[in-house]
């Protein structure tokens, strides 16, 4: 009778296997394929639950569902102002940005509450939970009004506690009636009005030199040194030059960086070593995964490995500049902006202030919490006296503020061809006491201090002028 | 007599208390009759098996009637227009049990038809290839004055005695092996020749109606029954190779199978197409969490293709969650447990080599699907034992059980009235 035993044995640790396969579906894997975007359940959910609102840190509403005659809507009172971030939920379409990624919360099944379990329980109908965002209207109109027309994003972030105060992406679409309007947003294929443009990888052009500030400040190389910039150098081989070839004449670290000098920090960098490079973007955040509500790509120095382990002094030399195969998105370089602001640490950033219950009893409330280390106290000092040079005499110019220090930092990005270059705009303010970070980006829009600074001026000349602590 | 009737009572409660959790408008005064005939049913057999002195195994029963309950409850709630007929075969099904568990004498009766038994096997199943309907990709239905049949069902039956019989009658032979082969000794032609001719039809039939599950559960029984009679290690060896060779030849010559193994592998690619059912499945499952949705909560009973069948245990996980379908899982491992143990106590090689069978049958059945809608394995449809919608399904498991507890209570009354003997003053 072993032969009897040893099948059920095998048939009993067969049901075993099951059961682990019941636990790796049900419980390790349940969030995830509950967020699949072939997976209907959490939209058909809905038809029982009143998706909670979506406001703004003022409280202005940004989406609503409304109930006229038993029949719900869901309202988007500021247009196209959020959208793609916010995106959309309907039955058809499925659903995309906020509305996909905070639908837990929205419908009410994260963390519900014992009323909502019961109603989940029985199938009553019921409210979900009303999410309040970090995001501030009247900044987002400003930044949306000022790229209205362009191909750009513009980030712009708290860096003392990572909130993100605006997110826009331009060209963008309608929310309310979109089911009507779908075929001609998708047909739109030169302007993709669904990109999550602040999400996309761009060259980051001379606005990566505060990166490579890092990686000079740690090799001990004195910057008080003066440097002749005679328009182009060579560098084993490679000519480096400057854009429309001017000499800068002697410069030192800050007077380089304020005229964003590409053979100081191209001479500079590869005597500073790719070691230095690499740790220093590493730690600005290059190769990893942004931690954030919402997938991001992760920023990479070289392609084929987002963080190789060495690099060319040829491809080190263009690195340093923001060219060769640097790809950021501009919400990363608003991270780095960020990081320099708050004294070196990168806070982790995030759009969620808080949940609030249907009876405003708040069930979830973001706190601040560190990202990265990316600089010593003494590095972001010094590299923000150099952006704060260039916005004082300097490529950054066109964005300083009268009565407020700004520090401040151009790009003009070459994506590749003959074609317009990528103006790029990063900076914060005030520079001894920053209270916001942003990140500007005008897709060919020619130099970031013409194009991206004028933009990036507003928002901050908006955001300042609010009273510190008033919400 | 308390704990039969306290057990039956709290399966009972459970079905009406689900049964209530239900919507009470969907369910028609005809479904109400049924359900109370059921009610009935349970609670008479229950009461005859204390009169007529049922002596077998205690378990089986309330732990199959516990996952009949559990199985009405979810086909009233996924489709309550069709619930009507399962409550028929299950009324049918039970009195067709307590008919072999009772009516017949002495299961080794069962036994003299051995070659009838296999004729009959492949009769129904090529009566079905030539004259059935194709039904979800499968030709294995079959229309008979009106209600439809699935005679690989019966032929489960058929085969298993089939199997019992001829086993027993080699068993010494097919043990020791006639014919040298290098370091193995194999039986002769003779002995081994009825059997591998019956494989090969049986599979063949069944790969032509692209029956594959149904054909992997009669690979298993074939397989696992031949070791569990000669316990040796050769055949199961042989079966790997033979089944890893038939399987890729099946992969490369048709298309479905080939279909089938690429869903398995990455449902995800195609969710809505070739991987639709598996994803919708895992979906389910996955909605479920740890304590369900709640009766009649889920959304997989509407989007689950064939969920009233195959896919019936994706929806319970739903709606249960974990706890509830680890409990439906413990639940059939009990079953599967008590046959082999019951099978280990028969008196009888013919008895322990039926029991087995029955232990070895549903246990693969309720594995192959249950891995197949969790993804463990590529999909192959055949029905939940007990839980799946199907007249079929339904009669042929309950005449399974008959004869297990038949060979059960025959053991018990056997060894009892020995033991017994001359004390019956004593007490």
């Amino acid at each position: 009778m072993r032969g009897v035993r040893r099948v059920a044995l095998g048939m009993a640790f067969s049901f075993f296997i099951l059961s682990l396969g019941l636990v790796y579906w049900q419980v390790i894997q349940a969030d995830t394929l509950l967020k699949d975007k072939a997976n209907r359940r959490l939209i058909l959910m809905e038809n029982r639950v009143t998706r909670g609102g979506i406001f703004d840190r003022n409280g202005e509403i940004i989406a609503q569902t409304q109930t006229t005659n038993g029949k719900k809507e869901r309202v988007y009172p500021k247009g196209e102002m959020f959208e793609p971030l916010l995106g959309y939920s309907t039955v058809k379409l499925a659903s995309s940005g906020l509305e996909g990624n905070l639908a837990d919360w929205l419908v009410g099944v994260k963390k519900a509450t014992p009323t909502q379990a019961v109603q989940q329980l029985f199938a009553l109908p019921r409210q979900g939970n009303d999410v309040v965002l970090t995001l501030d209207s009247r900044l987002q109109s400003i930044a949306y009004n000022a790229l209205k027309g362009k191909m750009g994003a513009v980030v712009a972030l708290d860096p003392r506690t990572g909130e993100v105060l605006a997110l826009v992406s331009q060209p963008s679409f309608n929310p309310n009636k979109l089911e009507a309007n779908w075929a001609d947003i998708i047909s739109r294929e030169t302007d993709r009005p669904l990109e999550h443009r602040y999400f996309s990888l761009f060259p980051p052009g001379s606005t990566m030199k505060v990166v490579t500030s890092a990686a000079i400040l740690r090799s001990g190389i004195n910057t008080t040194d003066l440097y002749d910039c005679k328009g182009s150098t060579v560098i084993n081989g490679q000519v480096i030059s400057e854009q429309n070839d001017k000499a800068h004449g002697w410069v030192n670290y800050n007077m380089a960086l304020a005229n964003s000098c590409n053979t100081y920090f191209a001479t500079f960098g590869v005597q500073a070593g790719d070691k230095n490079f690499l740790t220093a973007a590493e730690r600005f955040g290059f190769g990893q995964k942004i931690p954030f509500e919402l997938n991001i790509p992760m920023s990479s120095i070289s392609k084929g490995t987002d963080i190789p382990t060495k690099l060319t002094t040829n491809l080190l030399a263009a690195s340093t500049f923001g060219q060769g195969e640097v790809l950021v998105s501009p919400f990363h370089m608003a991270l780095i902006t960020a990081g320099i602001a708050n004294q070196g640490v990168i806070m982790t950033p995030h759009l969620v202030e808080r949940v609030l219950d249907p009876t405003q009893n708040v069930i979830f409330q973001q706190k601040p919490e560190p990202w990265l280390t990316a600089l010593s106290k003494e590095e972001a000092l010094k590299i923000t006296s150099g952006m704060v040079t260039a916005v004082i005499d300097g490529t950054a110019a066109p964005g300083a503020i009268p009565n407020v220090q700004v520090a401040a930092k151009t790009g003009s990005a070459e994506p590749g061809g003959n074609v317009p270059t990528h103006g790029w705009y990063i900076a914060f303010a005030p520079a001894e006491a920053p209270r916001i970070a942003i990140a500007v980006i005008v897709e060919h829009g020619g130099t970031g201090g013409g194009a991206a600074a004028p933009i990036a001026r507003q928002i901050l000349q908006a955001a300042l002028s609010q009273k510190e602590g008033v919400k | 007599m308390i704990d039969r009737f306290t057990t039956r009572v709290i399966i009972l409660g459970m079905m009406w208390l689900g049964l209530s959790l239900l919507k009470w408008e969907s369910l028609s005064t005809q479904l109400l009759w049924q359900a109370l005939i059921f009610t009935a049913i349970v609670l008479l057999g229950c009461l005859m098996e204390q009169i007529l002195h049922y002596q077998g195994d205690p378990y089986i029963l309330p732990v199959v009637q516990a996952i009949m309950a559990l199985g009405l409850v979810f086909v009233v709630r996924i489709n309550p227009n069709v619930a009507l007929h399962q409550f028929w075969w299950a009324n049918i099904g039970q009195v067709l049990f307590y008919a072999v568990l009772w009516v017949m004498q002495d299961y080794r009766k069962l036994g003299r038809f051995r070659y009838l038994w296999g004729l009959l096997a492949v009769v129904l199943l090529l009566v079905t290839l030539l004259f059935g309907s194709e039904e979800g990709g499968a030709t294995s239905s079959f229309k008979f004055w009106g209600i439809g049949i699935q005679p690989e069902e019966f032929v489960k039956l058929a085969l298993l005695l089939f199997m019992a019989t001829y086993l027993e009658e080699n068993e010494e032979l097919l043990r020791v092996g006639t014919v040298q082969w290098g370091r193995f000794s194999l039986p002769d032609w003779r002995t081994l020749g009825p059997f591998m001719i019956m494989v090969a039809f049986v599979l063949g039939i069944l790969a032509a109606q692209k029956s594959l599950g149904t054909a992997l559960v009669f690979y298993m029984l074939f397989v696992l029954m031949l070791y569990v009679v000669t316990e040796r290690v050769l055949y199961l060896g042989i079966s790997v190779p033979i089944f890893l060779l038939t399987g890729s030849i099946a992969y490369m010559l048709f298309r479905h199978v080939r279909v089938r193994v690429e869903v398995w592998m990455n449902p995800w690619l195609d969710p809505t197409g070739g991987g639709y059912q598996i994803a919708q499945s895992l979906f389910a499952i996955s909605g479920g969490n740890i304590l369900g949705t709640g009766l009649g909560n889920g959304i997989g009973a509407s989007t689950v293709p064939v969920a009233i069948s195959d896919f019936v245990f994706s929806v319970i996980a739903e709606e249960l969650g974990f706890a509830g379908a680890m409990a439906v899982l413990v639940l059939f491992l009990i079953v599967v447990m008590r046959a082999f143990a019951v099978s280990l106590k028969a008196k009888d090689r013919f008895g322990q080599i039926l029991a087995a069978g029955i232990g070895i049958l549903l246990g693969t059945e309720t594995l192959i699907i249950l891995a197949g809608v969790t993804k463990l394995l590529p999909l192959t449809g055949i029905p939940l034992p007990w839980v799946s919608y199907g007249g079929s399904s339904l009669i042929v498991h309950f005449i399974l059980l008959g004869v297990l507890l038949n060979i059960s209570n025959a053991t018990a009354v056997g060894t009892h009235s020995i033991k017994n003997k001359g004390r019956e003053y004593a007490t």
